[in-house]
């Protein structure tokens, strides 16, 4: 395995009284595409914003390019090239869709250099025809992919996607997934939350399972689909 | 001609028409000092529209910062025979400086308890003002000392250049906000109202963002301070750092014209303060009071029918407009 970009160690993050992650270990190496899965609930989102610095982990260490994280406010982490996008989207509604792509450009270029940088990431997603609406008419997958576009124009590192196709149908899926393979090979790591099994199961070589916020699995797609404690988690979840 | 250079023409003959219009006007009259208070609290609606109306933190203290730029050019003028230009330079360091001062605690706070906070703020600045006699005079007053009329001291006999530099300092504090808007500062600004949370984590410093804006606001402010000290030649705690002489009315001017617009603080004072003084002459002779309270319902009015203020009304027409061609 190449060295690795992000590296997680024992991060535990309690609400009240729910351990709503405990003791999460992971190691990233650069230019992977890492599935994080799991049942609802089970933590994948709260563990993206703990990364990001939204929230402060209890304990545990994050390092990025060996650069420690615990402590960072979110920007300094986005200027470390480390940024999510949100499950629930979380667009600036009463701006365009350009303007919203641009002000993830604005981290390391001038206005102009912003726009320019937001055009060409609208096109990389495929809604530069949308560029000009406002970011509230627009329908639940097309606020995903301005998400996505908005955080590709802070040129990040590792990029988090936390269901980020939802609600695409599967041409756009396919697209989809030909961009993110594509932004890999450009150096780009990321990790996927995902609950299509169909798309992770073609996207990823690896998939990290989440469940009651620990990690209870991590391996190929086949080797996650026959583990015990996988199938259990899932099928305990769906018969209750 | 397209849309953005009939812009250009209609606001460069509205800028022409607003320098020749005190001559339509008796020099010495009344009605001239209504329309240099109009541009004055149009300029000072502006610089709140900075903070208040680009990133969403509505300020009830700005008053703090218009007193320290009025205090401070006219004390320098009285102790050491300073310009006001240069006392409006010192005031407006001080006028930034309290500004960082407070935005330093108030930064994580939004909505009622920002609006709140900064109120306290103001208040705690009157307070002083008046209760420090030896610096400022106290609840008596201030008042600026008479030089030779000159631009240089910032004094003349008649208002008419007044006007011009209420006028000026309105194009200038309006330019300042409209390039602030299409700047980095501007984006990041209205990210911070938008979603906060989103535009941290794509790389936007809220904290500093919110302080850069706060000190802008606060040094023009408190610059607009030193204008009104020169124009008024009196002045007392009470009206420099008062709540509804100052605070409140530079949120309502911008609020009733369209906030986060170039033109909605424009728009709002020139409705507010000549219906104010209109008000106060109709009813001052029956009940003191009475004239506030009719203000008051009518700003409600205003704020019930259009919230966004008159900036709104114009597309709200196009869209009935539109639906009746629609319907018809
Ligand atoms: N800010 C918060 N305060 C309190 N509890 C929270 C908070 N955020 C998340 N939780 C709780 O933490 C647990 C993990 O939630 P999280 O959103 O991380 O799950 P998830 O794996 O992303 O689920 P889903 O698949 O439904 O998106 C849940 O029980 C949730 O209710
Ligand atoms: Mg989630």
């Amino acid at each position: 395995m190449a060295e690795p970009v992000l590296d997680i160690t024992d991060i535990s993050k309690r609400f009240g009284g729910l351990q709503a992650l405990s003791k999460v270990s992971l190691s990233i190496a650069s230019g992977e595409i890492v599935g994080l899965i799991g049942p609802n609930g089970a933590g994948k989102t709260t563990l993206f914003s703990t990364l990001v610095g939204l929230h402060r982990p209890d304990s545990g260490a994050v390092r990025l390019d060996g650069r420690h994280l615990v402590g960072l406010k979110p920007h300094r982490i986005a200027a470390a090239g480390m940024v999510k996008t949100f499950q629930n989207v979380a667009l600036f509604l009463d701006s365009s869709v350009l303007d919203n792509v641009l002000t993830g450009g604005l981290m390391r270029h001038p206005v102009e250099g912003a726009r320019d940088l937001a055009r060409r990431c609208l096109e990389r997603v495929g809604i530069s025809a949308i560029a000009g609406k406002l970011a509230r008419d627009l329908s639940f997958p097309e606020r995903a992919r301005v998400e996505v576009a908005r955080a590709l124009c802070t040129e990040p590192r590792v990029l988090l996607l936390d269901e980020a196709m939802a609600a695409l149908n599967h041409v756009e899926m396919d697209e989809f997934m030909a961009l993110l393979r594509q932004l890999r090979a450009e150096g780009l790591t990321l990790i996927v939350v995902e609950h299509h099994m169909r798309a992770i199961m073609s996207l990823c070589e690896r998939l990290v399972v989440l469940n009651f916020g620990q990690v209870i699995a991590t391996g190929t797609p086949a080797e996650i689909s026959r583990d015990p404690a996988v199938v259990q988690a899932y099928l305990g979840r769906s018969a209750a | 001609m397209n849309t953005s250079s009939t812009r250009l023409v209609a606001l460069f003959a509205l800028l022409a028409i607003a320098v020749v219009l005190p001559f339509a006007f008796d020099p010495r009259g009344y009605a001239i000092r209504i329309l240099c208070l109009a541009l004055l609290f149009a300029a000072m609606a502006q610089a709140w529209n900075i903070v208040a109306g680009l990133a969403n933190q509505v300020s009830l203290g700005h008053a703090a910062f218009f007193g320290i730029g009025a205090y401070t050019s006219t004390l320098l003028l009285i102790h050491f025979g300073l310009s006001p230009w240069l006392g409006m330079i010192a005031g407006a360091v001080l006028g930034g400086l309290a500004a960082l001062l407070i935005s330093l605690p108030t930064m994580r706070l939004r909505g009622h308890y920002f609006a709140l906070a900064t109120l306290a703020f103001g208040e705690v600045m009157r307070v002083i003002a008046n209760s420090w006699g030896g610096l400022t005079g106290g609840p008596v007053g201030i008042s600026v000392p008479f030089a030779p009329p000159d631009l240089a001291m910032l004094q003349f006999k008649e208002t008419r250049p007044y006007y011009w530099l209420m006028l000026a300092a309105l194009v200038l504090v309006t330019t300042i906000f409209l390039a602030i808007k299409r700047s980095r500062l501007g984006y990041r600004l209205r990210a911070i109202k938008e979603n906060a949370d989103a535009a941290e984590v794509i790389g936007v410093d809220t904290t500093r963002t919110k302080i850069v804006a706060a000190v802008i606001s606060g040094m023009i402010t408190a610059c607009l301070g030193t204008l009104y000290a020169q124009f008024q030649f009196f002045f007392d705690p009470d009206t420099v750092f008062g709540v509804a002489s100052v605070s409140v009315r530079m949120a309502m001017i911008a609020i009733v014209g369209g906030i986060g617009t170039a033109a909605g603080p424009i728009l709002g004072a020139f409705f507010v303060i000549p219906l104010e003084e209109f008000a106060n002459q109709i009813f001052s002779a029956q009940a003191a009071g009475l004239s506030q309270l009719v203000f008051g319902l009518l700003l409600i009015a205003v704020i019930l029918i259009e919230p966004r203020g008159f900036m709104a009304i114009g597309p709200r027409l196009k869209r009935l407009l539109a639906r009746e061609k629609a319907d018809g």
